[in-house]
This record gives structure tokens, sequence and C-alpha cells, in this order.
């Protein structure tokens, strides 16, 4: 029987919610295999398993469960073992590895930010600053008053203006919330979000963490900034090849 | 060790939109081990944009422009909760809320990441309510686009 691995932990820690479940239809029990002071959260993986929304969704579920008991570090969503003892294999192979890895994310937790710009408050910001733009709108705006030229060069200095707003509003956020975590990591690349960062940060920084996002809100308002978090530390695992290391 | 903190859980509400927001992380990020196999991910496509969220193209211009012109500059912020109609014509597919426009529709490319796969994929999936690909699917011209990971 495939197994199904969701993440590592110490082989102590995991103490799981009764009933938990993860992947498949029916979905398939939670259990915890330990070895070599480290501990896989597993199930079984049933036949076909294929990225649906229901199986990312138990993934998700199980690894925050697995996070609120102790350190885990997620594996990425569809890791499979051919069974239970391979899974013991690699935990053996590579114990002392895990445990260190645990050891830097234990007692943190994640935090995704991203943030969006609000348009009609940017575009406000943006006709306000600049006085050839103004005159652009206003010349573009009046039926027949304008070339195809003007209302080119009118959006082509929106965007220009647009694109400083971006590389200025990913600074804003990176200071404004990385003093207060201990790590933070670029979101994967194409999220296609004016900022997209993940930080790692200590359980007892979440508050202040949480504080400085909202101060940031508050003096943004062209920015519509989303927090998702504590999240397990997804960006903040190793993810070079065990294998190699 | 036993801290007092807030228990781990989605914090900005539980709507499905959720797993979207971290859908990369899970996909992305995360522990690969080598002695352990990935299910394979066909069928689903995470699109990446090239650049970032303006992009610079004729087209992307002249949507500024009709963004501007449209902006109804006597009105405060306050009193345009008309977004959706401001660029109404700009976004062509799912707008989700009304912070998108021309801009964010530019932006919202990623809101795309669950695409059917390739047509014998998407035919396999039988009526599947549950398929994680059910989101908006097509992409935009306005973004230059780009498939990966198609089958890691």
């Amino acid at each position: 029987m495939t197994t199904y691995v969701y993440g590592i932990a110490e082989a102590d820690l995991p103490r799981l919610p009764g009933g938990l479940v993860g992947v498949g239809d029916p979905p398939r029990p939670v259990r915890v295999l330990r070895e070599s002071g480290t501990a896989a959260v597993v199930s079984d993986c049933p036949e076909g398993l294929r990225p649906k929304r229901r199986d990312l969704f138990a993934h998700q579920r199980v690894l925050t469960a697995a996070a609120a008991a102790g350190a885990v570090l997620p594996l990425r969503f569809g890791s499979t073992a051919p069974d239970d003892d391979a899974v013991r294999g690699a935990l053996a192979r590579h114990a002392e590895l895990y445990r260190g890895q645990l050891a830097t994310v234990a007692d943190r937790v994640e935090y995704n930010v991203k943030a969006l710009h609000r348009e009609d408050v940017l575009l406000r910001a943006i006709l306000a600053d600049s006085p050839e733009i103004r005159k652009l709108n206003e010349a573009t705006r009046v039926e027949g008053g304008a070339t195809y030229q003007d209302r080119l060069r009118l959006g082509q200095l929106v965007a220009d203006a647009l694109r400083e707003h971006e590389t200025r509003d990913s600074r804003t956020v990176e200071y404004a919330l990385a003093t207060h975590a201990e790590h933070h990591r670029r979101g994967p690349e194409g999220s296609g979000r004016v900022v997209n960062l993940s930080f790692l940060v200590g359980r007892d920084e979440a508050a202040g963490f949480l504080a400085a996002l909202e101060e940031l809100r508050a003096a943004s308002p062209h920015l519509d900034v989303r927090v998702n978090g504590p999240l397990p530390p997804y960006s903040f695992v190793r993810t070079e090849s065990v294998e190699a290391a | 060790m036993t801290t007092a903190v807030a228990p781990l859980q989605q914090s900005s509400g539980s709507r499905s939109g959720t797993l979207y927001d971290v859908l990369e992380l899970i996909l992305d990020r995360g522990l690969v081990i080598d002695a352990f196999v990935r299910v394979s991910l066909v069928g689903i496509e995470i699109l990446k944009i090239d650049v970032r969220v303006v992009v610079a193209s004729v087209d992307t211009y002249l949507r500024f422009a009709e963004a501007c012109n449209r902006l109804d500059l006597e009105a405060g912020p306050a009193k345009d909760p008309g977004v959706p109609e401001l660029v109404g014509g700009l976004t062509e597919n799912g707008a989700r809320g009304k912070t998108k426009g021309a801009l964010a529709g530019a932006a919202e490319t990623i809101s795309d990441a669950f695409k059917k796969g390739r047509d014998g994929l998407t035919s396999s999936s039988s009526g599947d309510d549950d398929e994680a690909e059910k989101e908006p699917t097509k992409s935009r011209r306005t973004t230059t686009s780009r498939r990966e990971r198609e089958s890691e």
C-alpha cells in the first residue's frame, strides 16, 4: 500500500487530533510513523491520487494540525513512498538532518503576505502627482479631442508610474514587516502580486508582526494587503535535494 | 514546551479562496525528499507571469489610458464604489471583486492558477465537482504567461 507523507516532525511531538483524516475519498486516517527520533505524519495513499481541491485542502489541514502540535517540516504536496517501511528508511537515513531543520522552525510560523494595488486610489494619486498625465487625461477623455498617440502616451506614462509604485511598495512592505520576522523570503515567482512575501515569525512575535501589518494597511490605502497564516513553514524548509546533502 | 499561543489556523477567513492564496506554497514550497515519489501534477497548471504586474504593451497602455479617462475625478475615493463598472470592459473574465480592474486584471492571472489540463485530462475529470482546477481558466491578453510545472 502506497504511503502518502504530509510532513516530518520530532518523534515525541505530534499529538494529532483524534479522527484526523487526510487525502482520498473517503479520506484516509492520518497516522504517525516513528523512527530514529523523528516521525512522519502519513496516511494511506489512495489509488490515482490527483491534485484535487479536496486533497490539496487535506494536505494543508493535516499539516496545520501537525504544526499546532509541534515543529513540523511540511513536505510538498503529493509526496508518496512505496510503503511505511520506505518512509521509516528515509527517516533513519537522514534523521539528524531533519532534526536539525526542525530546530530551525520550532516555535515559528509562516505568514504569507500578498498585496495588490487598489487601482482607483493609485490612479488618482498618479494623476495628482503629474501635470503631464493630468493634461493628457483631460485631452483624451473628450471625444475626438486627442489622437491615438496621445492615448498611447497617457497609458505609457501611467504604466511607468505604476511600475515605480510597485517597486516602492514592495520595499515598503518588506521593511515594515521584516523587523518582526526571523527570516523572509519572496513568494514563488509569477504570483502576479505587487507583493508576495513569506515571513518566518516566532510565535511570540506574531502579535507584533500582525500589529505592524495593521499599521502598514492604515498607512497604505492604495494597497490591498492580505495575510495568510499562521501557516506551517512551507517556505522555510530546505528545498534542495536531501540525498545530495 | 508549551507556550500560550493562538492555535495554528487560517486567520484570514476560511473561504475556499484561501486555498488559492496559499496554493503556490503547497505546490511550490515544502520539503522534497528524493526517496519519495511525487504524484503527477498533470492536470494542474500554474500560469506564471514572466514580468511583473504592469506589462509594457500597446494593449496595456490603451487600457490604462481608458481607466484614467473613466476615473470620476470629482468624486473622492469614498464615492467610487463602481470600480468594476469603471473598468468593466477591461476585465475579460472572472472579475472577482471590486479591487479588480485594468491593473488588478493584469495581476490576477494567477487566479487562473488552476487550469484545466490538456484536453485528454479534462475529459477524464468526468463531472467531478471537486477538481482543484475549477477556477477561471482563460488567460488574459495583458499578460505574458508561460506554463510551467506541467507534469512535475
